[in-house]
């Protein structure tokens, strides 16, 4: 990769005590992200894309320690291990946040354009008349209509596309090197979805951003990603392009969850295509491959010994299933 | 059942204090008729104003009564005014609180006027008005305090029914066609209950506190009943030369106080969890590290 | 329309509540008109905020419609009141999106179950237990499942026994509310696939309220589509995914995004302009015309009424014919309208 490697993450495991028990979501997890390169983390809830962003960064909600193992490196600062005061002038700074619910993670009480400005104040150090002229910037970068009544604007006023908005636009404010996103897009409609992923397309392009983009949606991955990580119960399963993960996936789970998805030429009143079972619960780690009892293919070690995420036939794949790695040298697996 | 089984699950996470001191209370005012070493009502005049001995631990009071067999009685009725209060209050409040948020309209608008009226007087001044009219007695002070109470516990049971009326879960079964009195009876009452129960330990001490009030005052528990405040009334002309018969009902009471206070508090805050202890922090590692080595 | 008798009518249906501002009201659903024949599963898609779910509550009783007819099985639920209306009103059943609240947390799932058996009078103990036996494995979950706590079964097992329980009650009419949105991807389908199985093995009619358009293509032989409270467009799923015909369709569809990257490369995103306005005060005339490109002068002065193109193929568009005819949607460049985004 020829752009600078900002974000690299190896062998990194997350365990989750509380009160009532210990889990480990995150389970040996690796990858790297270059400036202004978007990875997407996929996965269903439970397992561990978020826990695996966020818990680094030490937002976690309070009741639950945090134990971390491995390595992250944010441009040659190691995070695991870090402490917190440094960790916060990272958080906003040159890594920025976005969340799911906007609502949540804005001020009720306070217009939008001092919760912008607040972020300049924080992380570079601006005067309050300099912060508010730079919200007025801000919002017009992120296209909001009408930018200087929407700076005395409170939240509730606004609709959910426009608070992504705002969210997007405090989360870019201090020019951060690395913009998580989780699931930035899940609760707004269609149309608005669109917009916003256009949005981020163009923001990353503009100050060169590396984005970690979390997300259930293969359509939002296949609209903005360049790498996709597909995630299975806390460990990678299948790692690489996003052209050749998403068209051509070779671990069963990728291939399960992209032929899940409805297709235009699917007879109506068809039956859905889909994966039996449920993902297992969180908990100790799971011996062999987590998927194997899911799985059409598995075959008795896939229980016991814990597959590797290696490169498959396409290098820059790489996927963690024994079974397609036999057939290796025998061309790409084919389903049955 | 369930409810009770849900508040004990509430109480297990709250701070240490408040539950000695509000166990120590309640178990006192249940027992206390066995735990008097005296007879708290036994007047010795010979034996008036005496300090910590043996056969008295904490000494007598001005007409010669074992103090500490009247502290204990006291706690009683404490215990037993503010279960009456609060049971008159909650049971006139729920209802009219659910009654309100499972009607809706024009019902919950003109029983909420009533409520607010009601809130808009202070406890103290209604349960004064209240006695100043009825006169004193055991029964007036009960009844007066109920009426000063019930408001607030009607206000939080609305809020609370609302609530559950809007789950989809009430919902569901009125689209399956349930029976107003079935969806009343067995889902928005008893989840109301639970909730407001728990909100009523926080108003527990200061009825108990009132109770004592209104005896200060003397137009609450008439004497010879044995109850904090009137201890305090009594002591107050020989706070000079044995002030420990004041402070002693004032001690227990504050303490009764303040622990429904606390315990209160710490329900209202029960939904931030609290930090995990080392201990258990260990065992989990421990649990952790055993997993890397596999 | 088609001569089949319809199990469920809806007419002319109204619901408003009251607006935050003062004294305003917001009509949710605006004179809306749907029918569901016996068995048929029928799609309402729209953005979030055009009343579609308010539609599915009021159908069942959760909201009070203002006006309008709701008839089932040609009987007008309107002319019915308090235990008559409960018990003919049972036969609509509702799915929620969050299967986790729509059970009490405190009933184990047989008793759930149980509840709803007593509720339409069946209280022989061994009746209840052979039913409630019956419809978990109706649902596909095993009959251990009973003694459980909703706390304890995962996403999917919820809204399996939620659907179960409404299935109790012997409904002929489900109506199910963006019922796998809060499901995860793997799970979607095996709950997709029972509604199938269910509408075709009990003959259950279903609306089936959803924002995701492609699961609706799917599920659904008719789809109406909704914006800010009215039907802007009907027909079969064919119809309207195939030869979509009001601007407002062709808009959503385009923005579905496709999980192939290559696709994704090359797809021109549809700029609808700004944000869906507040129903408070909704644009007069077309109430789509704010952010339509196709919108002229003559769309604010009357609400275009419902243009048949097909067999049962409908938009309320004033170019409905035209679009259809020329498969291009007109785009006057020149004089757009003032643009009112009072979002």
């Amino acid at each position: 990769m020829a752009s600078k490697e900002i974000l690299r993450v190896s062998d990194l495991c997350v365990d989750l005590f509380t009160q009532r028990s210990v889990i480990r979501p995150v389970d040996g997890v690796s990858y790297s992200v270059a400036a202004g390169e978007t990875l997407a983390i996929v996965g269903e809830s439970g397992s561990g894309k978020t826990v695996l962003n966020f818990a680094p960064l030490g937002l976690m909600p309070t009741g639950v320690n945090v134990d971390l193992s491995g390595s992250i490196l944010f441009n040659d600062t190691e995070l695991v291990g870090i402490a917190e005061p440094a960790l916060r002038k990272l958080r906003g700074g040159s890594i920025g946040t976005i969340f799911q619910d906007p609502m949540s993670a804005l001020n009720p009480a306070r217009t939008i354009g001092r919760q912008i400005a607040e972020v300049s104040e924080l992380h570079m150090g601006l005067s309050s008349s300099q912060a508010e002229s730079r919200a007025l910037d801000l919002l017009k970068l992120v296209r909001m209509s009408d930018p200087d009544a929407r700076l005395k604007q409170y939240p509730h006023e606004l609709s959910g596309g426009l608070r992504q908005r705002v969210m997007i636009a405090i989360a870019v404010a201090a020019e951060p090197q690395l913009l998580i996103a989780d699931e930035p897009t899940t609760a707004l409609d269609v149309t608005v979805q669109a917009q916003i992923i256009a949005l981020l397309k163009d923001l990353q392009k503009r100050l060169n951003m590396a984005i970690v983009l979390i997300t259930h949606d293969m359509g939002v991955v296949a609209g903005i990603a360049s790498r996709v990580a597909v995630m299975y119960a806390g460990r990678v399963a299948e790692y690489g392009p996003v052209g050749d993960v998403l068209v051509e996936p070779r671990h069963p789970y990728t291939m399960g969850l992209i032929d899940a998805i409805p297709r235009a030429d699917d007879a109506p009143g068809s039956l859905f295509r889909g994966l039996p079972g449920a993902p297992p619960i969180l908990g100790a780690p799971i011996p062999g491959c987590a998927f194997a009892p899911r799985c059409h293919a598995a075959i008795e070690s896939c229980h016991i010994t814990r597959p590797a995420l290696v490169s498959t036939v396409q290098p820059l794949v790489s996927a963690a299933c024994p079974i397609i790695n036999k057939h290796n040298h025998g061309g790409a697996y084919v389903q049955h | 059942m369930k409810f009770l089984r849900e508040f004990l699950s509430y109480t297990s996470s709250l701070p240490r204090l408040a539950i000695w001191a509000v166990g120590t209370f309640l178990f006192l005012g249940i027992f206390a008729p066995w735990l008097t070493p005296h007879d708290p009502n036994a007047q010795n005049l010979l034996q008036a104003h005496l300090g910590p001995s043996f056969a008295h631990w904490l000494g007598t009071d001005h007409v010669g009564r074992d103090t500490l067999s009247r502290l204990i009685l006291s706690a009683r009725t404490s215990v037993v005014g503010m279960t009456l209060v609060l049971v008159l209050a909650l049971s006139v409040g729920v209802t009219i609180g659910t009654v309100a948020g499972y009607r809706r309209g024009w019902v919950e608008e003109g029983l909420m006027r009533i409520v607010d009226v009601g809130l808009a007087m202070p406890s103290l001044i209604v349960a004064l008005a209240v006695i100043g009219i009825f006169g004193t007695g055991y029964w007036n002070m009960i009844l007066a305090l109920a009426l000063a109470w019930w408001p607030g516990s009607a206000r939080i049971s609305r809020a609370v029914a609302v609530n559950v009326m809007n789950r989809p879960h009430i919902e569901s079964l009125r689209v399956l066609g349930a029976s107003p009195a079935r969806i009343y009876f067995h889902h928005l009452l008893p989840a109301t209950l639970g909730a407001v129960l728990v909100y009523a330990t926080a108003d527990a001490g200061a009825v108990a506190l009132a109770i004592a009030t209104l005896s200060f005052l003397g137009l609450g528990i008439q004497p010879p009943t044995p109850e904090w405040g009137q201890m305090l009334v009594d002591a107050l002309p020989y706070l000079e030369s044995s002030p420990r018969q004041v402070i002693l009902p004032g001690l227990a009471l504050t303490l009764a106080v303040i622990g429904f206070n606390l315990l209160g508090e710490s329900i209202a805050l029960n939904r931030v969890p609290t930090p995990l202890s080392r201990k258990i922090l260990r065992q989990r590692r421990i649990t952790a590290a055993a997993w890397k080595k596999a | 329309m088609s001569s089949t008798k319809s199990v469920l009518r809806v007419e002319n249906l109204v619901t408003r509540f009251k607006s935050v501002e003062r004294g305003k009201w917001v009509k949710a659903v605006d004179g809306v008109s749907i029918e569901l024949r016996p068995g048929e599963i029928v799609g309402l898609v729209g953005e979030s905020g055009c009343g579609k779910s308010t539609l599915g509550r009021s159908i069942v009783g959760l909201e009070r419609p203002q006006s309008g007819r709701i008839l089932l099985d040609d009987i007008d639920l309107s002319g019915l009141g308090g235990r008559k209306l409960r018990e003919t009103r049972r036969a609509i059943q509702y799915v929620f999106q969050d299967p986790y609240a729509s059970l009490n947390d405190r009933q184990t799932i047989g008793e759930a179950i149980t509840e709803a058996l007593v509720i339409i009078g069946i209280h022989d103990r061994t009746r209840q237990r052979r039913r409630v036996h019956e419809l978990l494995d109706q649902v596909g979950l095993p009959d251990t499942v009973a003694e459980r706590y909703p706390r304890e079964l995962s996403g999917g097992q919820r809204q399996r026994v939620a659907i179960a329980r409404s299935l109790a009650v012997e409904p002929r009419v489900l109506i199910c509310d963006e019922p796998v949105s809060a499901l995860d991807l793997s799970i979607r389908s095996q709950v997709m696939n029972l509604f199938l199985t269910l509408q075709k093995d009990l003959g259950v009619a279903c609306l089936f309220i959803a924002h995701d358009l492609a699961l609706v293509r799917q599920a659904a032989s008719r789809v109406y589509v909704m914006y800010l409270g009215k039907i802007v467009e009907q027909g079969t799923s064919l119809d309207v995914y195939e030869r979509p015909t009001h601007p407002y369709t062709r808009a959503l569809l385009a923005s579905i995004p496709s999980a192939d990257p290559r696709i994704e490369a090359t797809r021109e995103v549809p700029a609808l302009l700004g944000d869906i306005p507040s129903p408070t005060n909704p644009p007069s005339g077309c109430r789509f015309r704010t952010r339509c490109p196709s919108a002229v002068e003559a769309c604010a002065v009357a609400e275009p009424p419902t243009v048949w193109v097909g067999p049962g193929h409908g938009a309320a568009c004033i170019f409905a014919a035209q679009i259809r005819a020329t498969e291009v949607v007109p785009q006057p460049e020149p004089q757009r309208l003032p643009q009112q985004l009072s979002a």
